[in-house]
């Protein structure tokens, strides 16, 4: 069957996260929130906001696409896709609400326990769809595919932080020390769960879109054995947290690997780069190496982070959520989402007449810009929040809210075929999020 | 008019990696293409096994290769061995 390893779904959590991204850039610049802040519960609403909201959501709704394409398979209990979007969408609102209920909004209290509890429902449906698919013995073999399944650990790990932590401030009966969850609960996020996850996807797509031989390197498996480290200390923190121990040993150890595992995470991908066979590689490959550049500065201010907090430990989680997983992110989804726009539109036509390329529905210069803009405003914010610079900090959001708003209309545009001429573009567009189960009906108007 | 062999691997030339802007023959992914009578027997991969596009594009062969005159059968496999790597790109193709 024509297009069975695609999820129609990828789309709709796409345009959920864009609007979560969006959303949560305007709720920082009307709330004031900057360096020195974000333990106010409006800044904790905006950040889980943008963690959860945009690039839980973004990385979830890859991972649905994409485990498919690792497998080789079609995605197992596919229908679970939709309640699974509903619910962390829905979770993640939820749990921000809650957040504004501590500072004083007390109709909003109750959305506190809510809000991990769909999280966890949301999240335990994607867990069984994307394991379901992925263990084979075949697939299990893939470094990359063992990646993807220990992000889901790393994602455990996060909503058991986030609920003792919930628990703790709704004062029930679970209480843990939160300066010694806090960090823990970054970790399992930013470490654990979504880095891995994209090392993960980003070792097939950076092969696919640079054409670059996929054989599996030492570094690659090494890279596995250290996050697999990684993932073991922190669950190990997790237990020191719930005995009421320091995690501060665990943390200096998690700071090592993750140094290591990331240079070498690195080294393999300019190997990668340097075999490519694609001359000029496109658009969201160039600024995936900007992406990049932000995973090295993460990387190498964790430590000191780690044992000064404060204004490093703001900057160094900065530069990861909003340098490196959210560059990476922006640039591939926009080829991403004109790759799946392609198939729905142009695939059924292939051989039968001449159609475009995929990157024919995208305009690379404009992109280019909006990704310059968004890297550069991500960099100057790292800086503010270093220096304690507030002005400059909301200077540079509304730059990252500016940056956005320009990818969200490149989206639409792609999604509109508005760069293609009249005459190559369908009678009827294909919806904006909502799925194509790629009907004979499109397909025979497109002929036309 | 064209003999069917020549028309087969002309079409072939015509079906285009949507991705590269390539032909399915410059980027190596035909492995094999056969003419019997009129009956056209074409052995093809795809850059990756979980490729979304695998079976439009096998189906956009078929298409190609039944649309050359002279063929009127024709029988399209999918084959991940060996597995295509860049390797297999006609050195010219970028």
């Amino acid at each position: 069957m024509p297009g069975k390893t695609l999820s129609p779904w990828t789309l709709s959590w796409f345009g959920s996260a864009m609007i979560a991204l969006v959303l949560a850039l305007v709720l920082a610049l009307a709330l004031d929130i900057g360096p020195g802040g974000f333990d106010r519960p409006e800044a904790l609403a905006v950040v889980h906001l943008f963690a959860l909201g945009w690039l839980a959501q973004v990385m979830l709704g890859a991972l649905v696409q994409f485990v498919p394409v690792l497998a080789a398979r079609p995605l197992a209990h596919a229908r679970l896709a939709l309640p699974a979007l509903l619910a962390v969408s829905c979770g993640t609102l939820a749990l921000a609400g809650g957040f504004l209920g501590l500072n004083g909004l007390a109709t909003l209290r109750p959305f506190f326990l809510l809000g991990p509890a769909l999280l966890g429902a949301g999240f335990a449906m994607l867990t069984v769809m994307i394991l379901a698919t992925l263990v084979t013995r075949q697939t299990l073999r893939l470094a990359e595919v063992r990646m993807v399944m220990l992000a889901l650990v790393g994602l455990a790990g996060l909503w058991l932080s986030g609920v003792a932590m919930v628990l703790t401030l709704e004062g029930s009966g679970v209480v843990v020390d939160l300066s010694q969850a806090l960090p823990l609960h970054l970790l399992f996020g930013i470490g654990g769960f979504l880095t891995v996850a994209a090392f993960g996807v980003s070792y097939k797509l950076f092969a696919m879109f640079l054409i670059a031989p996929e054989g599996a390197s030492w570094q690659r498996h090494a890279v596995f054995a250290l996050a697999a480290l990684m993932a073991g200390l922190l669950l190990g923190g997790l237990a020191l947290l719930a005995a009421g121990g320091r995690v501060m040993p665990v943390l200096i150890g998690v700071s090592a690997v993750s140094v290591a595992g990331c240079g070498l995470y690195l080294h393999d991908v300019r190997r990668l780069w340097r075999a490519r066979r694609r001359p000029v590689p496109e658009v969201n490959m160039a600024w995936s190496r900007v992406a990049l550049g932000f995973l090295a500065l993460a990387v190498l201010l964790m430590p000191l982070a780690v044992l000064q907090g404060g204004a490093l430990a703001e900057a160094g989680v900065f530069a990861a959520l909003v340098g490196w997983l959210s560059t990476l992110t922006l640039s591939q989804m926009i080829r991403i989402t004109a790759f799946l726009t392609w198939i729905q539109v142009f695939a059924p036509l292939i051989g039968r007449r001449k159609v475009p390329l995929v990157q024919q529905l995208t305009q690379p210069r404009r992109a280019a810009w909006a990704l310059a803009l968004w890297s550069l405003s991500a960099g100057a914010a790292a800086l503010c929040l270093l220096a304690g610079a507030h002005v400059g900090f909301r200077l540079a959001l509304g730059g990252l809210l500016i940056a956005a708003l320009l990818i969200l209309s490149e989206l639409v545009a792609i999604r509109s075929l508005s760069h293609l001429p009249k005459s190559e573009r369908p009678a009827r567009l294909p919806p904006l999020i909502l799925p194509v189960f790629l009907k004979p009906s499109l397909q025979t108007e497109t002929q036309r | 008019m064209t003999d069917p062999r020549d028309g087969l691997l002309q079409a072939l030339r015509g079906v285009v990696d949507p991705e590269t802007g390539r032909d399915l023959m410059a980027m190596g992914m035909i492995y094999e293409a056969r003419l019997s009578g009129g009956f056209a027997q074409v052995t093809m991969t795809t850059t990756s096994r979980g490729c979304p596009l695998t079976e439009m594009l096998r189906q956009g062969v078929e298409a190609a290769v039944l649309a050359v005159p002279g063929i009127d059968r024709a029988e399209v496999c999918l084959t991940w061995d060996p597995p295509w790597t860049p390797d297999r790109m006609e050195a010219q193709a970028f």
